[in-house]
């Protein structure tokens, strides 16, 4: 069993919505993608939803060896990108090439990933995320009910750029998840717009009015004393750590007790890195929530994990480049089959069609971070969305 | 697959040399273990050794969680068992009942892939590296230089660690000796120290900064009380070698103190810690806080399987290079001085039938259980060296004197 070759495929997603948040309110409905496979010897092949051309570098590691051997063959790469560090696409590119293994090691074993990693149950508890500053308050309610028809019981939304607005929409979301949950759970998220004092002065106002679950990035992501300060000023946990790679990076706002609850996925280094930087929350109990992604792959690792809380579902439409995938929504959990692997069949033929097609423009996804972010608040202009004139 | 049900058998042993520690000087020349079967109704078997005071607490987690259920699941598995186990916690021998399933289960789960385990783990290198462990207290100043020297010579290891704690003069020469003899196989050896709890922080801190001036200690392991997290980093900062401390710990939360406080310097790791899901849980955080890890002594060098998956790992205690107990099999060789995981599935740790049947028993003597002599007296308060009776037993080697109890202990 040996790996021989691999094919990264790139191309532009239109999603089927655009999405935006603090630093991007108005938001872009296109996006870069890729799928990753690896191919061996056995004529098994894995893939990952991700990928970039870092790849190309990183490949002799693995050529030749055993793709069961996924772990140690992460600590290859992880070693070999030493000097200058795990990180940005380099670590983009380790974890689209970890997630491949993943999915090729349980594809040799003819099981679902779940299986593979040990889950009980092919499931994980599920919440709905609009990433959709750029919605009106008619398209966050459809959004939100929708999730709350299939059992979902709480709601993430993008906040942090006007009060009045934002006890708006979280009003709404929490109407819409009523009717499944009395008190459903209340999660914001403002990523890294605000300073920590900011966040603290912002969030108990919120909280006079709303019982929030969870505050997402309430401040930069390595500003341990900052997010641990804005933990200590408000009610609801802080939540950080998607932006991080790995768990060296993860290490002080673990240790400094800066967080309560841990973003993890498939940024930190792959399915490894993520299941390392769960076990070591685990150890200093400290709940994880894992990262949305298309066709909410990741929810393989999410149901193999002691301490995980529930998953973000975004569902934009990222999913343009799979034939089928393995997973619904029901009773608010994201329910996996028993498609080997990922679950995930990819189809060529939509990939060409996405690749002959010219939108004239690049996506806008990542979003730069917005001016006077930390320091003041930029209001949404008007006209910047179209709830807003 | 589905779990059907499962047996356990205990069995002794005669050891192959005379084992001590600061505890029990005197050593003694039985052991015993236990062989745990989980059958499956696709007639494969998981195996695993330990857990022979946990009978009935097997019983309980068999019946009440684990029949009927698809083993490969044995994360999720692992859960359910430590979460029944929430209100008393999953410590003592309820610990033991978990570890030793949940060692079976990932037999299973390895088997039915026909893989060894450590490529069901995603290791993808065999090789562990390894130290040779003499569990020593009872050898003559001579048994030491010999035993290290054939672990040298014969097998490549070069670390060796010493059991210490009693008698400092004995302790100063006896290190040297293991030097020597581990020098057969290198000019540096890596000389670990073991305390086992024996000392206050105060008194390691003493004992061990004389020994420094004299060797390099790699490590000192267990130099104060298990959960003492103040004392353990008090004795870290004073002293230059890592302090290794760990392996009398249960759970994952058990190291919380340890991590928060930077306590140990290595983290000792074993399946014995609620088995091999918790063990690598330990690993990822330890990992994660950028402390190294030691597999600790295991049923036929059987933690070898979880190295190749942890990134941090150190190196692999090894008592016995091959198995000893007469009944136990291993794929797991040492080939100069590191512990090869074979192609077996599974564990690669299995047993002889017609050993066990041999060799089997009701009920252990408690002279041959896991720990007969108790913690010594004076331990963390006084001297207490080996009683002139102590060193007359010990003197009379593995078909010696079977058991004597601790210094300042009544006959049991």
């Amino acid at each position: 069993m040996k790996i021989t070759g691999y094919k990264l495929e790139k191309f532009v997603q239109q999603l089927d919505r655009a999405i935006g948040d603090a630093n991007y309110p108005a938001g872009d409905d296109l996006m870069d993608m890729a799928i990753l496979s690896i191919e061996t010897d056995e004529g098994v092949t894995g893939m990952a939803p991700a990928g970039n051309d870092e790849v190309a570098g990183l490949f002799h590691i693995i050529e030749g060896k055993d793709p069961r051997g996924v772990v140690g063959l992460w600590k290859g790469m992880v070693d070999w990108v030493h000097k200058g560090n795990n990180e940005g696409a380099v670590n983009g590119a380790i974890a689209a090439i970890d997630v491949a293994l993943w999915d090729l090691k349980a594809k040799l074993n003819d099981e679902p990933l779940w299986q593979t990693l040990g889950a009980r149950e092919g499931r994980a508890r599920a919440y709905a995320s609009d990433i959709g500053y750029n919605l009106s308050d008619d398209e966050l309610h459809v959004f939100y009910s929708r999730m709350a028809d299939m059992g979902v019981e709480g709601g993430k939304i993008k906040i942090g750029l006007n009060m009045k607005d934002d006890l708006r929409r979280i009003g709404i979301m929490n109407d819409a998840f009523r009717k499944a949950k009395d008190r459903p759970y209340l999660m914001i998220d403002t990523n890294e717009y605000w300073s920590p004092k900011q966040a603290i002065r912002y969030i108990n106002q919120i909280e006079e009015h709303f019982d929030i679950f969870w505050a997402e990035e309430p401040a930069r992501r390595w500003d341990f004393d900052g997010l641990r300060q804005v933990s200590r000023g408000i009610s609801a946990a802080v939540a950080s750590g998607e932006n991080l790679n790995d768990v060296g990076q993860m290490y002080p706002l673990i240790s400094q007790q800066a967080i309560d609850i841990a973003n993890v996925g498939v940024g930190h280094s792959g399915i490894t890195g993520a299941r390392q930087v769960a076990n070591m929350c685990y150890a200093y109990e400290i709940p994880v929530t894992m990262m949305n992604c298309s066709a909410n792959y990741m929810a393989h690792l999410a149901a193999a994990l002691p301490n995980h809380n529930m998953m973000e579902v975004v569902d934009p439409g990222r999913e343009g480049a799979f034939e089928s995938w393995d997973n619904h929504i029901e009773d608010g959990w994201i329910v996996m089959g028993n498609e080997p692997g990922l679950g995930i069949k990819v189809s060529e033929n939509k990939i060409n069609a996405m690749q002959a097609v010219d939108f004239g423009r690049k996506p806008g996804f990542p979003f730069p971070r917005r001016e006077g972010a930390g320091l003041w608040i930029k209001d949404i202009e008007p006209g910047e969305v179209s709830w807003k004139n | 697959m589905k779990i059907t049900g499962y047996s356990i058998t205990l069995y002794e042993f005669p050891l192959n040399r005379r084992m001590g520690d600061a505890n029990s000087p005197s050593g003694r020349i039985r052991g015993s273990s236990n062989l745990l079967q989980l059958f499956t109704d696709e007639g494969i078997t998981g195996v695993s050794f330990g857990g022979g005071g946990a009978g009935p607490q097997i019983k309980s987690m068999v019946e009440g969680i684990l029949l009927s259920e698809d083993p490969r699941h044995v994360t999720g598995l692992w859960k359910r068992m430590v979460d029944r186990a929430f209100k008393a916690g999953h410590d003592g021998v309820v610990n033991d009942a978990i570890a030793v399933l949940d060692v079976a289960l990932w037999d299973l789960k390895a088997k039915y892939n026909n893989e060894p385990l450590w490529r069901t783990l995603g290791g993808s290198n065999p090789r562990v590296h390894a130290y040779a462990s003499g569990l020593d207290s009872p050898l003559s100043d001579d048994e030491i230089e010999n035993w290290y020297g054939q672990m040298a010579s014969e097998h490549g290891f070069t670390g060796g660690k010493l059991k210490v704690g009693l008698d400092q003069d004995a302790d100063l020469r006896r290190i040297g000796r293991m030097k020597k003899g581990l020098e057969r196989a290198t000019d540096k050896p890596y000389l670990y120290i073991d305390a086992n709890e024996v000392w206050s922080p105060k008194m390691a801190i003493r004992k061990v900064r004389e020994m420094e001036e004299r060797y390099d200690i790699a490590w000192v392991e267990e130099p104060a009380r298990r959960w003492d997290f103040l004392g353990l980093r008090r004795i870290s900062d004073a002293i230059k070698a890592p302090v290794c401390a760990g392996e009398n710990l249960d759970t994952l939360g058990d190291f919380l103190p340890y991590f928060h406080n930077r306590s140990a310097d290595v983290v000792q790791v074993s399946h014995g810690m609620t088995g091999i899901t918790c063990a690598l849980q330990l690993a990822d955080a330890a990992y994660g806080f950028e402390l190294p890890i030691t597999l600790g002594g295991s049923p036929g060098n059987l933690n070898a399987q979880l190295a190749p998956c942890i990134p941090n790992f150190l190196t692999l205690e090894v008592q016995n290079p091959a198995p000893d107990d007469g009944v136990m099999t291993s794929d797991i060789e040492i080939v100069d001085g590191w512990a090869v995981c074979g192609e077996e599935p599974g564990t690669g740790v299995g047993f002889d039938p017609e050993m066990l049947a041999r060799q089997k028993v009701e009920s252990v003597t408690a002279s041959a259980g896991p720990s007969p002599f108790g913690r010594r007296p004076g331990a963390g308060l006084w001297d207490n060296p080996p009683s002139p009776e102590e060193a007359a037993a010990a003197a009379t080697g593995v078909n010696g004197v079977h058991y004597v109890p601790a210094h300042g202990s009544k006959a049991q």
